[in-house]
């Protein structure tokens, strides 16, 4: 398939056993190559078409689609809660942001809102997301670029995050913690200890991971003055998150458009004016920090009561405790449902088989996601099942503009260029 | 796999076989397939807390033709199943096939349009490993029974594949 | 590089009502509706792009950013809509439509003064064609191709109109509610062996000649 017409020059491609073609070739100096989904260092299954003159880079092509998974249209077979568990799996590496763009979408519609407690305790786990995901980027990026170490020592500190999300959801990826109404189960007894074990621990290693690279010379030198994208054309190309910050805009969601809670936190919006790959490395740092920051306030006024709306007509109904063999169905609430409540057992039953009915109507609710803003656009048609949802995922907007990153660069700054967008091809191919 | 084909079976070379199958499954580098969810926990599993170096496991080789094991980890869609197979072609012999996840199992909780319902229809697997995602312990656990496999395996059984 | 403006803070954030004010005074035709908290505007095709002119450059929107852009299907026919009556009492619900519709959403939003909201396009579902807004969002590439590979909808002016997360000889575009779900069927049974779906053979359901 060939990507593009030629700009001037006859187009050459050259799969194998056709290679005294390339006599003809020589002496012509563009080249087209493809680094193909199957790479060690495009983000996932990416593949590139790069127009290159020598090793510079003259235009570059994104080509997607090679994880599209048919969520949005899965979604509509299944009912509200459901959904939760579909649309997690799209931003695998921030699943916790997908789910809250999703419930706060759904509970916008169905015109309730999420208890305090379900609210703070949404803000401390996707704030340690947060963290998780630039940890990721980090070491993938390290990794792409050569600092090998970044990607044990990011890795390692993720799974004392993923410990702290599996201790309290279950599961260490794509939870479905977050549920329309608020949180599937409240957190175990210990949770503030977890998350102030944890944020002892993280700032040092922040402190480790900067000693490695802040002033790293070869750091600096791949990731300066590459990728440079000004404030305007990321408007012009939609671009938000740390890109847009890195080019000097302060806007976050978090303050622009608070959620769940956010404008009780006190925290500051990480900037930079570089507008290049070092500037993004050092905006997601900072924001590292400031995650921890909101964490701490968070903690220490975390409310009580209870987690989920108390309205039965959508209340998730099961309880669960934890027993000898693990988290399961709490024997008490077997009793009631089973002996005592025929109402309470109908009730189970019909919630969990059918869903609840959400009225008809349309929203956008976004998110700041790690990667920019994150924002879900819910149709519903007055039925238990939506009847379409549209996930706007930056990484697939940024996508547009990394051919204008990547123009002029050389090939090995393409990688540095791609590595700061930071895709997740969940989320872009859906 | 032309050599394997011609060496006789039987009690002769099960010494010989013993010896090549255990160096095969002591240093089985796994091919870098990570498409979705799954590849994260494989590179956690690559990570410090589950060590796969242990294994002899961790040099993820991109070169299909250097690699041992094609972890199929994520789901795959109907425009990267063709990539896959090109994949598995181009790796040499002997390779094994381990799909990760339950969507490279069977296609997961995505029954639709757009993922192949099982990486089985398209490359011969030799080990599955259900989960979503599994954990690296049991990533880890499938790795392991799959070496055992290998250790097992005599010639003629890989000179058919 | 022009100067750097605090997002929300260069000017306040129109409400809804004035931001509805001020499309109806210089479109007095199109209709708007705030639902939810968010302001939706109804546009014509051939209004878009003077419309989508007018947010991006008017004063009083600055309308920087097109955020999204999607597609929704509204089929043609009779439609019940399931509310289950049998448990829950509620009547049965129907909808119909004589002529099947796309919606296609745009929201744009200003970074500067903080506010956003929706533009409703309706297209028709057998010949969906719209004016792409490329020429004035660069940023709805993507989200047009999308639209395109998903729904049908083509869009006039955009400069690579190709499918781009289907593979790209695929027939037909799934998103639609008349294309199914596909996968295979499941039946709980043991030891039956399920033949591989050929997901290519839904042109037989599908229909259309080809790419």
């Amino acid at each position: 398939m060939p990507a593009h017409t030629g700009g001037g020059f006859d187009d050459l491609f050259v799969d194998g056993a056709d290679w005294e073609s390339l006599d003809d070739a020589v002496g012509e100096s563009s080249i087209t190559i493809n680094m193909g989904p199957q790479h060690p260092s495009t983000h996932g299954v990416l593949r590139l078409i790069l127009d290159l003159e020598g090793e510079v880079v003259t235009r570059l092509t994104p080509v997607i689609g090679y994880l599209h998974t048919g969520i949005e249209k899965n979604a509509e077979y299944r009912t509200w809660v459901q959904g939760t568990t579909f649309f997690t799996r799209m931003d695998y590496l921030a699943p916790l942001f997908n789910e809250a763009a999703f419930c706060l979408g759904v509970e916008k519609l169905l015109g309730i809102e999420a208890p305090e407690r379900a609210q703070a305790v949404r803000v401390i786990l996707m704030e340690f997301n947060r963290i998780a995901s630039h940890l990721v980027w980090a070491a993938t990026g390290g990794l792409e670029l050569g600092a090998l170490t970044m990607m044990t020592m990011g890795f390692r500190e993720r799974e004392h995050i993923l410990d702290l999300f599996e201790s309290q959801s279950g599961l260490r990826m794509n939870h479905a913690y977050i549920r329309p109404g608020g949180l599937a189960q409240d957190v175990t007894d210990d949770f503030v200890e977890r998350c102030e074990a944890l944020l002892d621990l993280m700032p040092r290693k922040i402190h480790e991971y900067e000693d490695l690279l802040l002033r790293n010379p070869i750091w600096m030198e791949r990731l300066q003055n590459v990728g440079v994208i000004d404030a305007d054309t990321c408007q012009q190309m939609g671009v938000t998150g740390p890109l847009l910050r890195a080019a000097g805009v302060p806007w976050d969601l978090r303050k622009a458009q608070p959620y769940s809670g956010y404008e009780q936190y006190d925290f500051e919006v990480a900037v930079d004016h570089a507008a290049d790959s070092y500037a993004r490395f050092l905006v997601r740092f900072e924001e590292m920090r400031q995650s921890l920051k909101i964490i701490r306030q968070a903690i220490d006024t975390l409310p009580g009561g209870p987690v989920m709306v108390q309205d039965k007509q959508i209340a998730w109904p099961s309880q669960q405790s934890i027993g000898p063999d693990g988290i399961g169905n709490d024997p008490d609430y077997i009793r009631h449902i089973m002996g005592e409540s025929m109402e309470a057992l109908i009730n189970h039953f019909k919630l969990v088989t059918q869903g609840f009915p959400v009225p008809a109507g349309q929203v956008y609710s976004t998110v700041e996601s790690p990667r920019g803003e994150l924002g879900y656009a819910i149709t519903s048609n007055g039925t238990n099942k939506p009847y379409r949802v549209h996930v706007r995922e930056p990484s697939f907007v940024h996508l547009q503009s990394a051919d204008l990153m990547a123009r002029g660069h050389l090939v090995a700054d393409v990688i540095a260029v791609v590595a700061s967008i930071d895709p997740v091809m969940g989320g872009v191919d859906r | 796999m032309g050599l394997e084909d011609k060496l006789p079976s039987g009690i002769l070379l099960t010494n010989l076989e013993k010896l090549v199958n255990y160096s095969r499954s002591a240093s089985l580098w796994p091919a870098t397939f990570g498409l979705a969810c799954c590849a994260i926990e494989m590179m956690a599993t690559g990570g410090p807390r589950h060590d796969m170096a242990r294994f002899g496991m961790e040099v993820f080789r991109a070169s299909p033709r250097q690699a041992d094991l094609m972890i199929v980890a994520g789901r795959v869609s109907n425009k990267m199943a063709p990539i896959l197979r090109r994949i598995y072609d181009q790796m040499s012999d002997p390779k094994w096939v381990l799909s990760m996840g339950v969507c490279a199992t069977s296609g997961g909780m995505f029954n639709n349009y757009a993922l192949v319902q099982g990486v089985d229809h398209i490359v011969p697997v030799d080990m599955y490993v259900p989960g979503c995602p599994p954990r690296p312990e049991m990533l880890m656990d499938g790795i392991l029974r799959l070496h055992a496999k290998i250790r097992n395996e005599t010639f003629a059984e890989q000179g058919a594949k | 590089m022009t100067e750097v403006t605090i997002p929300g803070l260069s000017a306040d954030p129109l409400t809804l009502e004035a931001i509805e004010r001020r499309m109806q005074d210089r479109f007095p035709t199109l209709a708007t509706h705030i639902q939810y908290g968010e302001l939706t505007i109804h546009v014509t095709p051939d209004a878009l792009i003077e419309v989508l002119t007018f947010c991006r450059d008017d004063d009083e929107l600055r309308c920087g950013m097109l955020v999204d852009l999607s597609g929704v299907h509204w089929p043609a026919g009779d439609h019940v809509i399931d509310r289950q009556p049998s448990t829950t009492g509620w009547p049965e619900y129907r909808v119909s439509r004589d002529q099947g519709v796309i919606e296609v959403l745009y929201i744009v939003r200003s970074i500067e003064r903080n506010h956003w909201f929706r533009l409703s396009l309706p297209t028709s579902d057998e010949n969906p064609r719209l004016p792409s807004a490329t020429s004035v969002y660069a940023s709805a590439d993507y989200p047009e191709r999308e639209v395109y590979d998903f729904f049908g909808v083509e869009f006039d002016g955009h400069p690579n109109l190709t499918r781009i997360l289907m593979p790209d000889d695929w027939v037909g575009h799934p998103h639609r509610k008349d294309y199914p779900l596909g996968g295979v069927n499941v039946p709980y049974e043991n030891d039956k062996f399920i033949p591989p779906p050929n997901e290519r053979d839904l042109r037989d359901i599908v229909g259309g000649e080809g790419p």
